[in-house]
């Protein structure tokens, strides 16, 4: 008999570290296919590689997406939507406080443009606080991730989109200069306004995660 | 029209699964095979539809879940319905009924 908790682990790492109990799960299932392959008559090889085409190539995409799916969507509104929605109003709380201080003059210099490092060093905040009301509101930690993660989501969206449409329209007026700038503009403001606060809020993310169980472990 | 042959399609195999569990406990392989067979293989769950199924259905409390060690030594995930179940699938039944009423007095589809 294959060990099929290991195969659904190599060919399912994502499902294997966000849901152990869900690879054991679909193990016990494809043990069960397995079998019943061979008791209509299957050799072990055809059996195996039946039993194992349900959560290979195509299959096992449409498995992690429609896992991850479910997990997100249930109860969208509480557990991810109201809980970024407080990171992003935290995120641009604080973005504005350092302007009206001028603090912001405090950024460090990087590919001929400026990143706000205060606000990076505050991020952590913002993303602790929409994972704790996410957790509050029953999210699953997917979306709790996702919560946190929200602002720097939104701003990646419409950065690509800015992008794409900008790229268009200088491919229609043949501006090539705004089509360098473009290019240009892209390679600071996502690492500077998407993925480096994205890293930073998880952070904050991952720190009330830890302390939670914390707390609740020692209550 | 795509919103709504997704809704049927979730709707109709939610029912059928609340349906089977109401009978006895099963687990999710089970489930699949009973649902193909009583079927005629026309419903058919791949385990990319069933077990997301499975874990909305548990996250409304409509089922619960709980490892059982089989007298061979295996564990298996049994699902059963729970008390809110038994009051959702009668609703899940009334409204396909009314569903199917309406759809008849248009189509005629028993006289076809």
């Amino acid at each position: 008999m294959p060990d099929w908790k290991q195969i659904v682990r190599r060919n399912l790492p994502i499902l294997t570290v966000y849901s152990p109990e869900f690879t054991e799960e679909l193990a016990a299932h494809l043990e069960d296919s397995y079998e019943a392959a061979l008791g209509q008559g299957s050799s072990a090889e055809a059996a195996f590689q039946q039993t194992i085409g349900q959560i290979e190539g195509r299959c096992g995409v449409w498995l992690v997406m429609r896992f991850l799916q479910e997990e997100l969507m249930a109860g969208f509104i509480r557990g991810v939507a109201l809980p970024g929605l407080l990171t992003s109003a935290a995120a641009c709380f604080f973005y504005r406080v350092l302007e009206l201080d001028h603090i912001q003059h405090k950024v460090i210099w990087l590919l001929g443009g400026q990143l706000p490092l205060w606000w990076w060093c505050l991020l952590p905040i913002c993303g602790a606080l929409g994972a704790l009301l996410s957790r509050r509101n029953g999210g699953s930690r997917l979306q709790r991730i996702a919560a946190s993660l929200l602002p720097s989501w939104v701003k990646g969206t419409f950065i690509l989109l800015m992008f794409v449409v900008g790229f268009t329209l200088s491919g229609l007026v043949n501006d090539y200069q705004l089509v360098s700038t473009r290019l240009e503009s892209l390679g600071l403001v996502p690492p500077g306004f998407v993925i480096i606060p994205a890293a930073f809020s998880l952070l904050g993310a991952g720190i009330a995660e830890v302390s939670t169980k914390k707390f609740r472990r020692l209550a | 029209m795509a919103s709504v042959d997704a809704q049927i399609k979730r709707g109709s195999a939610e029912l059928a699964v609340l349906a089977l569990l109401a009978e006895h406990s099963l687990h999710g392989y089970e489930i699949a095979k009973q649902i193909e067979a009583q079927t005629g293989g026309v419903l058919r769950f791949d385990m990319g539809s069933l077990y997301p199924m499975l874990h909305r259905l548990e996250r409304k409390s409509w089922v619960k879940a709980e490892w059982q060690t089989l007298p061979n030594g295996r564990r298996r995930r049994y699902y059963r319905l729970t008390a809110s179940g038994r009051k959702q699938i009668a609703q899940l039944r009334a409204q396909w009924r009314a569903f199917f009423q309406a759809l008849e007095s248009v189509t005629r589809f028993q006289n076809a």
